[in-house]
C-alpha cells in the first residue's frame, strides 16, 4: 500500500512538476507575446502619433491653402469687378454718369463693407458721391474731421495712400475710429492738376483685414476714377468752349446778317435814287443834247465857228453823261433785278469775233496785236449775248486803253467741265495789289498817269461784274505791275 | 388641383426696390397673384425693417416667414447679397407657420415647443407632412431646441432646420415672421396635404489625426479632451493660429475645421461647429456633445464637398420615392460657401442635373443645420448637424 501510495505521490509530483512546467512554459510564452503586443502597441501608438503629427501639418497647410484661396477668390473677384468698373466709367465723358454706373451695387462686389468716395466739387466743397455703408446722416461729421486734419490731407494730396496694414499705429486708430472701422485704405483720386477726392473702403470685423492685394486694387480704382472724371472733365471744358465759340458765331452771324440786310436796304435806295435821279437827268440831257444838235445845224441861223466848237463839246459830253446814266442805270436795274437777262444760244467765237472787229480801229491806232485762242470744243452757251458782249467790249477798251503801243492782247476761251472760262490779258502797266480789291468797286478808277488824261466813269468793271454774276459766273482778276492785267470771268454751259 | 411656385431674386442698392422687384418676380408665375405662402430670403445688407412691409404689400399679407443668411442659392447662381422671395400658390399642400420669440432669455427647450406647437395650431388640419424651421444661428445650443420642437411633432417627424446667419461676422441676424422682423427667434413652416418630401444630407468632412476622448462635457459644452482642457485639441493642431481662438475670427476658423464626433451606429460623424472658447479652455459647441464619445479634428475638401453635395441629392431623390420634384430647397452650411469659394455653383448644377435642370432651386447659406441624420438605423432622428448640405425635394 505504501508502495502504492509513494507510487502515486510520484506520479502526482512528476504531473505537478510537469504541469508546473508547463505553466512557467506557457506563463513565459505569454510573456513574450504580451512584450511583442506591448512592444506593438507601443510601436501603434507611435504611429499614431507620428500621423497625428503629420495630420497637425495638413491641417496647417491647408488652413494656408484655404488663406491664399480665399485671398486668391477675392483678389479675382476684385480683378472682375475693377474690370467691370473700368470698362463702365471709362466710356462715359458724363460725370453723373460715371457715378451712376458706378453704382453701389457694383462697388459693393470689391468686398469691403464701407465703401466712400468723396469728389470735390466746382466749389471745392468735398461731396460724398457714392456711400456704400455708412448712415448719410454721419457723413457731414467724417468730411468736416477728414478736412480739418491738415497732416492727413497734405499727405493724401502727396499721393500717398493710408491703410490698417501700413499705417502708424496712431494714425490707423485715428481713421479707424473716424471711418467706425477695424481695416481700411484710404486712398487719394489724383488727377495731373492735383487731388480730387478720395476713396475709402474698410471693414468693421476684425477678422476681415485689408491686404495687400486689396490696397493695389483701390489704388487702381481710384486712379481709374481720377481719369475718367478728368477726361470728364477736359471734355465738359471742351464742350463749354465750343458752345461759347458757337454761341458767339451765332451772335455774329446774326451782326452780320444783320448788316448785310442793312447794306442790302441802302444797296437798294441808293439803286432806287440812282435810277430816279438818273431818270430826272436823262430827260433834261436829252432835250441839250436836242437842242444843241439843232443849233449845229444852223437852222436857227448861223453860228460862229466858236460857238460851233462850244457846242460840239455840249454834245460830246452830254453824250459822256448819257453813257454814264445808261450805266448807272443798268446797274441799278440789274442789283434790283428788274433787268432780265434774256438769254439764248450764242457762239462765243462769233460773239468775240465780232468785238475784235469793233475795236480793231482802235487797236491799229496803237499798233496793238490782237490774239484769239479759244477752245474750239466750246459748244454754243446760254447768254444774254447783248450784256456779254459789252462785257467783252469793256475788258477790252480797257485793254486797249492800259496797253502800251506794239503791245498784246489776248482773249483766251477755254472749256472747263460745265463753264467756259474767258480770259483778257493785255501787256498794258499793271495794277498794284491795293487796287485790285477795289477795282470792281463802282466809281472807282485806279490812280494812273492814263486815267488822269483819259475820261471814264469808273462804272464799266462794276457793271461787267453784275452782268456776269447775273449770268451765275464769276469775275476775277490778276495782275502785276508794269508787265500786265488778265482778267477772268466764266459762264455757264447750260440754262442756270 | 395645381401648385404654382414663384421665385423673385433682386439685387437693387435700395433696399424697397430690391424688395419690391424680388416679390413682383416671385409672384409674376403665379396665377392670379394668389400666394398662400412665401419664404424671404436676405442678406444683412437689407434692413429687414425697410423691405418688409414692401414684401408684405406685393405678396398681399400672406403668410411668411424667413430669415438672414450669408448668401442666396439660385437655379442660376450664388449671390452673397441680395433678397430672394419664394411664393406658392397650391390646391395641394397646407401651410402652417408659427414664431417664437427671445430663444436667448427662455429656456430653449420650451421655447422649440412653443414654435411647435404654434406651426401645429397654423396649420390646423391633420396630415403634416414636414417641418422647416430658421432659428438665430448664435444660439448656443440648437439641440435643446430641437428637442422641444421634437416633442410636440414627434421623434422621427422629417424635421429640417437652418441657422439665421450674417456674412460671416457672426455677430447678428433676424428671423422673419409675417409682417415681424425678430432677432434670436425662430419662424417654422408646417407642410401638409398632397405633397411628398425626400430629404437627403451629408457633410463630406472626414477625420483627420489620432482619436481623441471627450472625457468630461455637459450639454453643449465640452471640458475636457484626453484629460487636458477641450481647447487644447485646436492649440495641437493651429499653433500660432491657435491665438485665433479667442478673437472674432473663431468662427471663420471653427467652421472649416469642426470637431466630428463618432457616434456609434451611424455611418457620418456628427460635426459639431466650436463657437465659443471659455476662460478655461472648454469649447462651446452649437449643439449637444456626447461624453465618453471619440472625437476628431475634421476636414473638407472642394471634391469632398461637392461629393457630398451629389450624395445629399441622390438620397433626397431616393426619398421622394419615384415622384416628380417640383421645388428644391438647401440648406447649406456657410462654411461650404467658404471653403467651395467660386466654385460654390458648381454643387448647384450637380444638383440640378440630378432633380432636372428646369426643377426650381432655392437655398441659403446657413449656420449650422438640422436634419434627419444618416444612419445605419431604419429610422433617422433629425439631429443639428454642421457643415452640411441638407437638400429637400418637394413634390
Amino acid at each position: 500500500m505504501e508502495n502504492i501510495s509513494t507510487y502515486i505521490s510520484l506520479v502526482v509530483g512528476l504531473l505537478a512538476f510537469s504541469v508546473i512546467g508547463i505553466l512557467i512554459f506557457v506563463v513565459i510564452n505569454k510573456n513574450e507575446q504580451l512584450n511583442l503586443l506591448k512592444l506593438a502597441l507601443n510601436k501603434l501608438k507611435n504611429s499614431f502619433n507620428e500621423l497625428d503629427q503629420q495630420a497637425k501639418l495638413i491641417v496647417k497647410t491647408d488652413l494656408e491653402l484655404n488663406k491664399a484661396q480665399e485671398e486668391l477668390d477675392k483678389r479675382i473677384n476684385g480683378l472682375e469687378t475693377l474690370q467691370k468698373v473700368s470698362r463702365l466709367i471709362s466710356t462715359t465723358l458724363d460725370e453723373n454718369e460715371i457715378f451712376n454706373r458706378l453704382n453701389r451695387v457694383l462697388l459693393a462686389e470689391l468686398g469691403f463693407e464701407k465703401n466712400l468716395i468723396l469728389i470735390y466739387d466746382e466749389n471745392k466743397e468735398l461731396l460724398d458721391r457714392i456711400n456704400l455703408g455708412f448712415p448719410p446722416n454721419d457723413i457731414p461729421f467724417i468730411l468736416s474731421k477728414l478736412l480739418d486734419d491738415g497732416d492727413l490731407i497734405k499727405a493724401l494730396s502727396d499721393g500717398t495712400s493710408f491703410s490698417s496694414l501700413e499705417s502708424s499705429q496712431q494714425r490707423k486708430e485715428e481713421i479707424s475710429r473716424l471711418f467706425e472701422v477695424e481695416h481700411f485704405i484710404l486712398s487719394p483720386v489724383l488727377t495731373q492738376n492735383g487731388i480730387i477726392g478720395y476713396v475709402f473702403v474698410g471693414n468693421r470685423s476684425n477678422a476681415s483685414v485689408i491686404t495687400a492685394g486689396d490696397e493695389e486694387l483701390v489704388s487702381i480704382l481710384a486712379n481709374q476714377i481720377g481719369q475718367s472724371l478728368e477726361n470728364a472733365l477736359l471734355f465738359e471744358q471742351a464742350f463749354r468752349s465750343s458752345q461759347i465759340l458757337e454761341s458767339k458765331v451765332q451772335d455774329r452771324t446774326k451782326q452780320l446778317a444783320s448788316a448785310l440786310e442793312e447794306v442790302k436796304s441802302i444797296s437798294k435806295t441808293k439803286s432806287e435814287f440812282i435810277s430816279a435821279v438818273s431818270h430826272e437827268l436823262r430827260t433834261p440831257l436829252t432835250s441839250i443834247k436836242g437842242y444843241a444838235s439843232i443849233l449845229m445845224t444852223g437852222k436857227l441861223g448861223n453860228i460862229p465857228d466858236a460857238v460851233k466848237d462850244r457846242l460840239a463839246k455840249i454834245n460830246t459830253h452830254s453824250d459822256n453823261l448819257v453813257k454814264l446814266i445808261n450805266d448807272l442805270l443798268d446797274i441799278a436795274r440789274i442789283e434790283s433785278g428788274r433787268t432780265e437777262m434774256h438769254k439764248e444760244t450764242c457762239n462765243m467765237t462769233n460773239l468775240i469775233e465780232n468785238v475784235h472787229d469793233l475795236l480793231t480801229p482802235q487797236m491799229k491806232d496803237k499798233n496793238i496785236q490782237w490774239i484769239a485762242l479759244l477752245d474750239p470744243k466750246t459748244p454754243e452757251i446760254f447768254i444774254d449775248k447783248g450784256q456779254v458782249e459789252r462785257v467783252f467790249i469793256n475788258l477790252v477798251s480797257n485793254a486797249i486803253k492800259f496797253t502800251p503801243a506794239g503791245g498784246t492782247i489776248m482773249v483766251k476761251s477755254q472749256l472747263n467741265d460745265k463753264i467756259v472760262e474767258i480770259e483778257v490779258a493785255d501787256t498794258g502797266i499793271g495794277i498794284n495789289e491795293e487796287n485790285i480789291s477795289k477795282l470792281f468797286g463802282e466809281f472807282y478808277r485806279v490812280e494812273n498817269e492814263i486815267n488822269q488824261n483819259v475820261k471814264g466813269t469808273g462804272l464799266g468793271l462794276a457793271l461787267a461784274k453784275k452782268i456776269v454774276e447775273a449770268h451765275s459766273g464769276k469775275i476775277w482778276v490778276a495782275s502785276e505791275l508794269n508787265k500786265g492785267t488778265s482778267f477772268h470771268f466764266t459762264l455757264p454751259i447750260k440754262k442756270t | 388641383m395645381v401648385t404654382h411656385i414663384g421665385i423673385g431674386f433682386s439685387r437693387d442698392a435700395n433696399a424697397e426696390n430690391a424688395a419690391k422687384e424680388a416679390a413682383l418676380q416671385s409672384k409674376a408665375d403665379l396665377q392670379d397673384g394668389r400666394i398662400d405662402f412665401a419664404l424671404i430670403l436676405s442678406t444683412m445688407h437689407y434692413a429687414p425693417q425697410r423691405t418688409l412691409p414692401v414684401l408684405n404689400q406685393v405678396l398681399n399679407q400672406t403668410r411668411m416667414i424667413g430669415c438672414s443668411t450669408a448668401g442666396i442659392i439660385l437655379s442660376t447662381s450664388i449671390e452673397t447679397r441680395g433678397i430672394a422671395v419664394l411664393a406658392i400658390h397650391s390646391d395641394d399642400i397646407q401651410f402652417g407657420i408659427g414664431s417664437v420669440k427671445d430663444i436667448h432669455t427662455q429656456d430653449v427647450r420650451s421655447s422649440g415647443v412653443i414654435l411647435g406647437k404654434n406651426s401645429v395650431t397654423d396649420f390646423g388640419n391633420p396630415g403634416r407632412q414636414f417641418f422647416i424651421f430658421f432659428v438665430d444661428g448664435f444660439l448656443k445650443n440648437n439641440s435643446l431646441f430641437l428637442r422641444g420642437l421634437q416633442e410636440v411633432l414627434g421623434n422621427v417627424f422629417p424635421i429640417v432646420g437652418a441657422g439665421s446667419c450674417d456674412d460671416f461676422h457672426f455677430s447678428n441676424s433676424f428671423q422673419i415672421f409675417r409682417n415681424k422682423v425678430l432677432e434670436h427667434s425662430a419662424t417654422g413652416l408646417l407642410l401638409g396635404g398632397h405633397v411628398n418630401v425626400g430629404i437627403g444630407a451629408q457633410h463630406g468632412w472626414r477625420p483627420l489625426g489620432k482619436p481623441r476622448v471627450i472625457d468630461k462635457a455637459d450639454g453643449n459644452v465640452i471640458i475636457t479632451i484626453d484629460g487636458k482642457k477641450a481647447s487644447s485639441l485646436y492649440e495641437e493642431y493651429f499653433d500660432k493660429e491657435a491665438e485665433n481662438l479667442r478673437s472674432a475670427r473663431l468662427g471663420q476658423m471653427a467652421i472649416l475645421y469642426p470637431l466630428g464626433i463618432k457616434i456609434a451606429g451611424e455611418s457620418e460623424y456628427l460635426l459639431r461647429n466650436a463657437v465659443e472658447i471659455l476662460e478655461d479652455g472648454s469649447i462651446v459647441c452649437q449643439g449637444d456633445v456626447p461624453e465618453g464619445h471619440d472625437v476628431h479634428i475634421m476636414i473638407g475638401n472642394k471634391d469632398s464637398c461637392k461629393q457630398a453635395a451629389v450624395g445629399a441629392a441622390l438620397e433626397a431623390k431616393k426619398n421622394l420615392k419615384g415622384a416628380l420634384p417640383r421645388l428644391i430647397i438647401i440648406i447649406e452650411s456657410m462654411a461650404r460657401l467658404k471653403l467651395l469659394g467660386r466654385i460654390a455653383f458648381e454643387e448647384v448644377k450637380r444638383i440640378k442635373e440630378i432633380f432636372g435642370l428646369t426643377v426650381p432651386v432655392i437655398g441659403m447659406y446657413s449656420d449650422g443645420e438640422i436634419c434627419p441624420f444618416q444612419s445605419i438605423e431604419s429610422i433617422k432622428r433629425p439631429l443639428l448637424q454642421n457643415e452640411s448640405i441638407v437638400i429637400v425635394a418637394i413634390s
